[in-house]
């Protein structure tokens, strides 16, 4: 049965499924006791598994089976739901999603088996029958147990490979079935496996390996490998010879008849038939319970559709169609042309003073510049999409920090239905999830630190999102120990990064802006006293690709506030267009805060630089003649057009010789060719076709 | 290459081995593009300047609606400056990695069949040059595309 049509829906449900089984599984942790949270997990545990064994992904099936288990028996009241369980249930979930990224890769689950939690969770259904536990373990003992057992007898083998150790042995070779255990310790797993095959190669041929020589090559694989070698050598020193590689823990293994092996594989799949078909049918018996319908693979989609719907106890959400983003990014690029020819009729209309522009003429105009908005507005809200797909990891994320840092602490989200451009949204997941790990690392004191300072024991991170005119702003926070700026000042001065004399003079935020500064937050010793910086040029790389901007505001001893500005869409923007020379530029009306004549006199220097005093402010001037190289066609006149810009709170404002207006524009790439010192941002098309430059003020300031 | 190893044994599939080139003028000299890169020829038009790129970046044209780099061989190649008359052209020429790029040239002549025998691989005439075909009389620098777009390095 061909399901791989159905591999991209699973993805899509199975990564929902886990969210949900993630916001549960914390909601159970607060209130263990909670009946219609407990009721969702078996739900959605038994909907993995249905959908999992109808891919055939057979170890995910396993695993989400006694997942299942488990929450039969909590729901019977055998079982408590205890912290430790809940750790368990975690690492379920990380073993799922390593699953699922490995089916996004390869569309195939991987060889992980997760022994190690389906025992305990097995141990958690024992206990809830009242039978001792198969082993009382911990992790690591669980893991030494293992050691030594042979486990080459568990190799899957395929025809062509038994037929080579079939063919060995009928040449008169001994046929060695070995497994190799590497102490925990070591650091080159890989290397050593490399060393032991080549010692073994000395003295025959290996036949087949397990895992595959590439993924041994490549680390993936525990502590111990097995393979089938053929050798004329007795088995002792083979063995010795693999004994012999240093770092190596143990080495089992035994001379294999082939008679031996074929009988061992016999077995071994009639067991795999007879498990599978024992989940079978405790699949359908337990679909039958939940009064699902029986999955048929070929319903698949259907199947999972229905059981979501129970799953999911929000209020079913309109209906939806999934979309590929490519054929929106097609229509956006349809309505991007429209817009260039509806600009040029405009341009035409006004142009052209002569007798067929009759009222109707310009009526129609009208008409098709509302209908060209709306129509754009509607694409844009198209792909448009609620950053909760991305921020509803974090509760989880803050989870297992909190318990990894041994610190209290609680995060607050807010506005997570806030919406922004898909691809904006796919890409703003790293950074801010750095900003959290910053607040909750270094932000937030340690819990008996904030008790000292008459700060509540449990710290709080926050993250609030919301529009704010063209722009999505989302804010990550924390009531921690805030910057210590002296500190980052003399570091700076320190590590030679500013002047003495600069540090004097540099404002408060000057110096916290500092810490973008890529050579400068890759100092060691900066973080460890401000406890700011590792990585935070990154953070603003990425958000300024995305064309946004990252500000950070600081109160010692207050907290710490990560402010990220996203422009609402990528693709077309209203803006301001101004010429310079004989050039033509747009400035988005996004970053313009306003326009101002100022008289030439009006203009005063600081530091030999030109600066303008605006209603209490002092704000540089760039003479973007100078800027952009503009050959000057005018004399210097008695009063500068002044377009006043704006990121943050910092502003700055450009001289230009003359404004033309506002317009929608359509924002192209200045494609790979050029290097651009990222003044120019892109560039558009005007209605006459002209081709006028797009600024990035951000550049700028 | 394969083409060296083409020119030990293979003189049937060699003689087949037909490219077509474009003949431009840059100053008074002829040169050839290879064709399979050619997406267009436009006349000149209007070239809007962009600041603080390479020098050799004349600046940006609109295309189809489509925004088009333009760059000058003279200047590359350190020869006078381009000078436009009713001649010059745009070549457009299209690169997988990299997409569409123009290239301003003197004049465009014809199009020429050179075979490989046809071509002088030999002789060294400087980075962007990889061979000198021989049509009549006439001698065509071909153009080795790659390093004519690229980064000088």
């Amino acid at each position: 049965m061909d399901v791989s049509q159905y591999l991209e829906i699973f993805i899509d449900e199975t990564s929902e499924h886990l969210q949900n089984l993630s916001d549960c599984i914390m909601e159970l942790e607060r209130d263990p006791e909670h009946m219609d949270t407990i009721n969702e997990i078996f739900r959605a545990a038994h909907s993995l598994k249905g959908m999992a064994g109808t891919m055939g992904f057979k170890r995910m099936q396993h695993l989400t089976h006694d997942m299942e288990n488990v929450f039969q028996e909590v729901r019977s009241d055998k079982l408590k739901v205890t912290s430790s369980m809940i750790d368990l249930l975690f690492k379920c979930l990380d073993a799922i999603e390593g699953y699922l990224n490995n089916i996004k890769e390869s569309s195939d689950e991987g060889t992980e088996d997760n022994e190690l939690i389906i025992r305990e969770l097995n141990n958690l259904i024992a206990a809830a029958n009242g039978e001792q536990p198969e082993e009382v373990e911990t992790p690591a003992a669980s893991e030494e147990s293992s050691v030594g057992e042979k486990k080459y007898f568990e190799i899957a083998l395929s025809e062509s490979e038994k037929d080579k150790l079939r063919e060995a042995e009928k040449n008169g070779h001994h046929v060695y079935g070995m497994t190799v255990y590497i102490q925990k310790d070591c650091l080159l797993k890989a290397a050593r496996a490399f060393l032991v095959f080549k010692a073994v190669e000395e003295l025959g041929q290996i036949l087949v390996y397990n895992p595959s020589s590439q993924d041994i090559e490549d680390e993936k694989f525990d502590f111990d490998f097995s393979f089938f070698v053929s050798s004329e050598a007795s088995f002792e020193k083979v063995s010795g010879a693999a004994k012999a590689v240093s770092e190596i823990e143990c080495v089992v293994g035994e001379e294999v008849p082939y008679e031996v092996l074929a009988v061992k594989q016999e077995k071994a799949e009639v067991e795999a038939a007879a498990a599978a078909a024992a989940v079978t049918a405790e699949t359908t018996k337990a679909q039958e319970q939940t009064q699902a319908p029986k999955a048929q693979p070929a319903a698949a989609a259907n199947n999972n559709n229905n059981a979501r719907k129970q799953t999911v106890s929000k209020p079913v959400t309109n209906r939806t169609v999934r979309v590929d983003i490519e054929k929106l990014d097609a229509l956006m690029n349809q309505v991007s042309e429209l817009i260039i020819a509806k600009n040029s009729l405009v341009s035409i209309s006004g142009a052209e003073s002569g007798d067929f522009q009759s009222q109707s003429f310009h009526e129609q105009i009208e008409g098709l510049e509302r209908i060209t908005t709306s129509l754009h507005e509607s694409v844009m809200k198209v792909r448009m999409v609620p950053i909760e797909s991305v921020v509803n990891k974090f509760p989880r994320m803050i989870r297992d920090l909190s318990r990894k840092l041994n610190k209290k602490m609680e995060l607050y989200m807010s506005g997570e239905d806030t919406e922004l451009d898909r691809t904006v949204v796919d890409q703003i997941g790293d950074p801010l999830q750095h900003l959290l790990r910053n607040s909750a690392d270094h932000g937030l004191e340690d819990n008996a630190v904030r008790l000292e300072k008459g700060k509540p024991e449990v710290g709080s991170i926050f993250l609030k999102a919301f529009q704010e005119g063209n722009n999505v702003i989302i804010q990550v926070g924390d009531d921690g120990a805030g910057i210590d700026v002296e500190a980052v000042r003399q570091k700076a001065v320190e590590r030679g990064v500013i002047t003495q004399e600069q540090s004097e003079t540099m404002s408060k935020k000057d110096i916290v802006n500092l810490l973008f500064i890529p050579s400068f937050s890759m100092a060691k010793k900066v973080t460890d006293i401000s406890g700011r910086g590792v990585g935070l040029d990154v953070v603003k790389s990425n958000i300024e690709a995305l064309g946004g901007d990252v500000e950070v505001k600081t109160e010692l001893g207050e907290g710490t506030t990560f402010t990220v500005r996203l422009p609402l869409t990528l693709a077309i923007v209203q803006a301001l267009m101004v010429v310079i020379g004989d050039e033509k530029y747009a400035i988005p009306i996004g970053s313009i805060a306003n326009i101002e004549d100022i008289p030439v006199e009006d203009i005063k220097y600081v530091e030999a630089k030109e600066v303008i005093h605006l209603r209490g402010k002092v704000i540089p001037i760039v003479r973007l003649t100078e800027v952009l190289d503009i050959e000057k066609t005018q004399e210097e006149p008695e009063s500068l057009t002044v377009v006043i810009v704006q990121k943050g709170e910092s502003q700055a404002g450009l001289v230009v010789d003359r404004l033309m207006g506002q317009q929608e524009i359509v924002i192209k790439s200045l494609g790979k060719y050029m290097n651009n010192n990222k003044i120019i941002s892109g560039a558009t098309i005007l209605g006459d076709g002209e081709v006028a430059l797009i600024l990035d003020v951000n550049v700028l300031m | 290459m394969g083409v060296n190893g083409m020119n030990n044994n293979n003189v049937e599939v060699m003689e087949k081995e037909v490219k077509q080139y474009i003949v431009v003028m840059i100053g008074n000299e002829q040169y050839g593009i290879d064709i399979r890169y050619v997406d267009n020829i436009v006349r000149m038009q209007q070239i809007t300047r962009v600041p603080k790129v390479q020098s050799y970046f004349k600046g940006i044209i609109s295309l189809r609606g489509e925004i088009v780099p333009v760059m000058s061989i003279r200047r590359k190649m350190d020869l006078p400056d381009d000078e436009y008359t009713n001649a010059s052209r745009i070549i457009i020429l299209k690169l997988e990695e990299k997409g569409a790029i123009g290239v301003i040239v003197d004049e465009v002549k014809e199009v020429v069949n050179l075979s490989e025998d046809q071509i002088d691989r030999n002789t060294n005439r400087g980075r962007f040059i990889n061979g000198v075909g021989k049509h009549g009389e006439e001698l065509i620098s071909l153009l080795e595309i790659s390093a004519t777009v690229e980064e000088p390095v």
